[in-house]
């Protein structure tokens, strides 16, 4: 005969806790591997969009490096031919740092002292902030503001008090604008339209001159050709006439780029070579036979299978990516050179050979060998690339792990989906085991163990959809950029982001199907054993 | 807590009737009503009753009589609408949720019409797992778990799953669940309607068995006819309300219906 005495029921130890719930999780592994399923997609998901805006974070900035560099040439070639504007200088003064060429050369350009130049900078951003600013206007605001002025002119108009009047007036009444200068600031700008011009005037005639003597000792070559040649005395005119170009730094990055830019359009122009050859008229009176070739274009029409007429450049530089070809090409330019330094031939059977579409000296081969080539070729598919990478890198956001705002809020309904359709899948495995729960309480189990016993399942699943879903997302995302960005990928894989990224998308997996298995496991383990079983 | 719990022990002291039995479950006026749909359907209407330790009661009644809830209520599985239900004078609807849990593990022990069984677990498995609940050492449960499966013999199946086990050997499973942590009373609910007529006979005298040996309180609702050979007292239930108690020997039993008047 027992009599009844009542306790606290003890806990039970983890380790049995966790042996229960792996074991429930092993019998509906086919009920399980479906709630995994939801976790990895969502996981995945997220993952996806982790690596893919890491990687084209990471690819934007190499390849704006990259191409700022291989754009070097462009610049040079422009500031030696132009002096540029007003608008330009104030521009680039306003963007440029203190140690930096362009911020000493205007100031030597301006004799301008330390102080003076700081404040010619300082000026110089608060007037691009007000060109930008109404830049961004729509027309009609615009108009209403500042009527038609441009550039300085927006300095110039507002100094007129009557203009003023009439901008503060127009951004009162516009309430949506923001405009940010204090007005006083704005005020004492107007004033100082006259140093800006003064300073800028002195800049660009300074410039003129600079210019007009690099140009005169080009020595009949093209400023190209020169540049080509800046390593050894055309860096010292440039040096000379007033600008900054480091012959240790500059000038051999310029040399390079020039003599690449000269090969590629030789290379290019020999699209366009022709040789007639004129046969003597057979009969009396008859007009002489003329036979024209493109032997270029007919050299790439037999490589590449087509016809002469539907060759173009891009064809070019793709087969040239063959030594083999190259090699080809070459000598047939040896052909040519040999013919251009011939103004007429004539052959033995009387009929004469013209070279039309090149001169002799642009025929010379120089020093272009077959690799050479083949060299020219691969850097254009490279920067071919690269500049698809730019343009597809455009969106790419500076903030959290390299996502934009659009990719965030993304990210954030996706989670809101997945962690949904986590919960829903979890409510429906509590559901379906309100049987289980009842008997398990009829047998003495806490409701704390019932509901760690859900939660600690729903970790588990958590974390191997985590797993599989962050493995499967990096690998769709790494392999969608490498298709779209061919080479400029392999130099930005940011190894330490991605694995943080792997981390954060495993944790939020796990995270959020634990969170959503505690709701509908509290609801579980609160009923009594008898509500829970009648419940079907 | 234990402090709390010899308070409420100390209530009430244990009844004992004019025959000197001792009571070990009593309820006072017990009514239990449920909402579906707007609809409240009473299932019982005011029980009184008192069952005393160590007998071997049947409760008999058509369905729908309110002998399942009247199970649950005394087997503090669910809570009355009204109403009290003391076991061993102790007032179950002043326990706490861990005190409810130590009752269900250590005192009572039940037995399903369903079985159920958790699925996922070995017969062992199933045997041992209030005996973990209740803080026994794996090994002292898995001893006591197997001598168990010896009793209701099924030691060499041990190791098998309810699936594959058939339904007289997973009631014998549920029977060695129900007495892994030697409680005071066991509930039966209908543990001989899913089986075939030897089977139920076979669980039946087990029954019989465990309340002449051990001494275990038996609480039994049933449609069977043949409990009535082996039980102390007989209880009818009919809308709610008790509508008979009967010492067995004061039954007429014949063949074909009982006559309960």
């Amino acid at each position: 005969m027992k009599a009844i005495t009542i306790a606290d029921q003890p806990w039970l130890s983890m380790k049995r806790t966790v042996k229960i719930t792996i074991d429930g999780i092993k019998y509906r592994l086919f009920r399980a591997s479906v709630t995994v399923a939801v976790i990895t997609l969502a996981v995945a998901f997220l993952m996806n969009i982790l690596s893919e805006s890491l990687i084209k974070r990471n690819v934007a900035a190499n390849t704006r490096e990259r191409i700022q560099t291989s754009r070097k040439i462009y610049d040079w070639s422009a500031k030696l031919s132009s002096p540029g504007s007003p608008e330009s200088i104030v521009f680039e003064t306003a963007d440029a740092s203190a140690e930096s060429d362009i911020y000493k050369e205007n100031q030597q350009f301006a004799a301008l002292s330390d102080a003076d130049m700081a404040s010619f900078q300082a000026i110089s951003k608060k007037t691009v902030f007000l060109i930008n600013f109404f830049e961004d206007l729509d027309y009609a605001k615009r108009r209403s503001m500042i009527h038609r002025a441009e550039g300085l002119g927006i300095l110039e108009h507002l100094a007129n008090p009557e203009a003023m009047e009439t901008f503060k007036v127009a951004l009162s009444r516009i309430k949506s604008i923001h405009f940010e200068m204090p007005m006083d600031e704005l005020d004492k700008l107007v004033k100082q339209y006259g140093t800006i011009t003064d300073i800028t005037n002195k800049i660009l005639a300074a410039r003129t001159q600079a210019i007009a003597a690099v140009t005169a000792k080009l020595n009949g070559r093209t400023l190209l050709q020169a540049l080509a040649d800046s390593e050894k005395d055309f860096g010292a005119t440039i040096r000379e006439a007033g600008f900054i170009f480091d012959q240790q730094k500059t000038a051999p990055e310029i040399s390079t780029q020039a003599k690449k830019l000269l090969d590629t359009l030789r290379l290019e122009k020999s699209m366009e070579i022709r040789i007639t050859h004129i046969f003597p008229p057979k009969e009396e009176n008859a007009k002489p036979e003329k036979k024209v070739e493109f032997p270029f274009r007919q050299l790439l029409a037999q490589q590449a299978n087509v016809l002469p007429a539907d060759v173009n450049v891009v064809m070019m530089w793709k087969h040239l990516e063959s030594k083999k070809f190259a090699a080809r090409y070459l000598t047939k330019m040896h052909e040519v050179e040999q013919l251009a330094q011939k103004s007429l031939t004539t052959e033995a059977d009387g009929s004469s050979i013209v070279l039309e579409g090149i001169s002799a000296e642009e025929a010379a081969v120089d020093d272009l060998t077959a690799d050479r080539m083949v060299e020219l070729a691969r850097g254009r598919t490279e920067n071919a690339a690269l500049v698809r990478a730019e343009r597809l890198t455009l969106d790419a956001g500076k903030g959290f792990m390299g996502l934009g705002e659009r990719l965030a809020w993304l990210l954030f309904v996706s989670m809101l989906v997945c962690g949904i359709g986590i919960t829903n899948a979890m409510m429906m495995a509590v559901t379906e085991r309100f049987n289980e729960i009842a008997t398990l309480k009829c047998l003495g189990a806490l409701d704390g163990f019932i509901m760690i016993m859900f939660v600690l399942e729903s970790c588990f699943m958590g974390l191997v959809g985590g797993i599989i879903g962050s493995i499967l997302g990096g690998i769709i995302g790494l392999s969608r950029m490498l298709v779209s960005f061919g080479s400029a990928f392999f130099t930005a894989i940011p190894l330490g982001d991605l694995m943080l990224g792997m981390l954060i998308s495993i944790l939020l997996g796990t995270l959020l199907a634990a969170i959503s298995a505690v709701i509908p496991s509290y609801k579980a383990a609160r009923l009594a054993p008898m509500e829970a079983m009648r419940v079907e | 807590m234990t402090e709390t719990t010899s308070n409420k022990q100390a209530a009430v002291q244990p009844e004992n009737d004019s025959k000197g039995r001792r009571v070990i479950i009593r309820t006072v006026g017990l009514r239990k009503s449920f909402v579906m749909k707007g609809v409240v359907t009473e299932a019982l209407r005011g029980i009184d009753v008192s069952i005393y330790q160590g007998e071997f009661i049947a409760v008999m009644g058509p369905s729908g009589s309110g002998k399942s809830t009247f199970f649950n209520m005394i087997g503090a599985l669910d809570s009355p609408t009204v109403g009290r239900v003391f076991i061993d004078e102790v007032d179950v609807a002043q326990l706490t949720a861990e005190e409810l849990a130590y009752l269900r593990c250590h005192k009572i022990g039940y037995i399903f019409q369903s079985y159920n069984l958790i699925k996922y677990m070995t017969a062992l498995e199933n045997v041992t797992t209030p005996m973990a609940f209740g803080g026994v050492m794996p090994d002292e449960a898995r001893e006591r778990g197997m001598s168990l499966l010896e009793l209701v013999g099924l030691k060499e199946r041990w190791h098998h799953r309810p699936i594959e086990m058939s339904g007289g050997q997973q009631q014998r499973v549920a029977i060695a669940r129900s007495l892994s942590n030697n409680p005071s009373v066991l509930l039966c609910d209908e543990p001989t309607a899913n089986l075939d007529l030897h089977t139920g006979q076979e669980i039946l005298e087990l029954l019989q068995k465990l309340n002449k040996e051990n001494g275990v309180t038996i609480i039994c609702a049933t449609h069977d006819h043949r409990m009535m050979n082996i039980c102390d007292r007989l209880m009818w239930i009919r809308d709610g309300h008790i509508d008979r108690i009967a010492d067995r020997a004061d039954v007429h039993i014949e063949i074909g219906g009982i006559d309960s008047h």
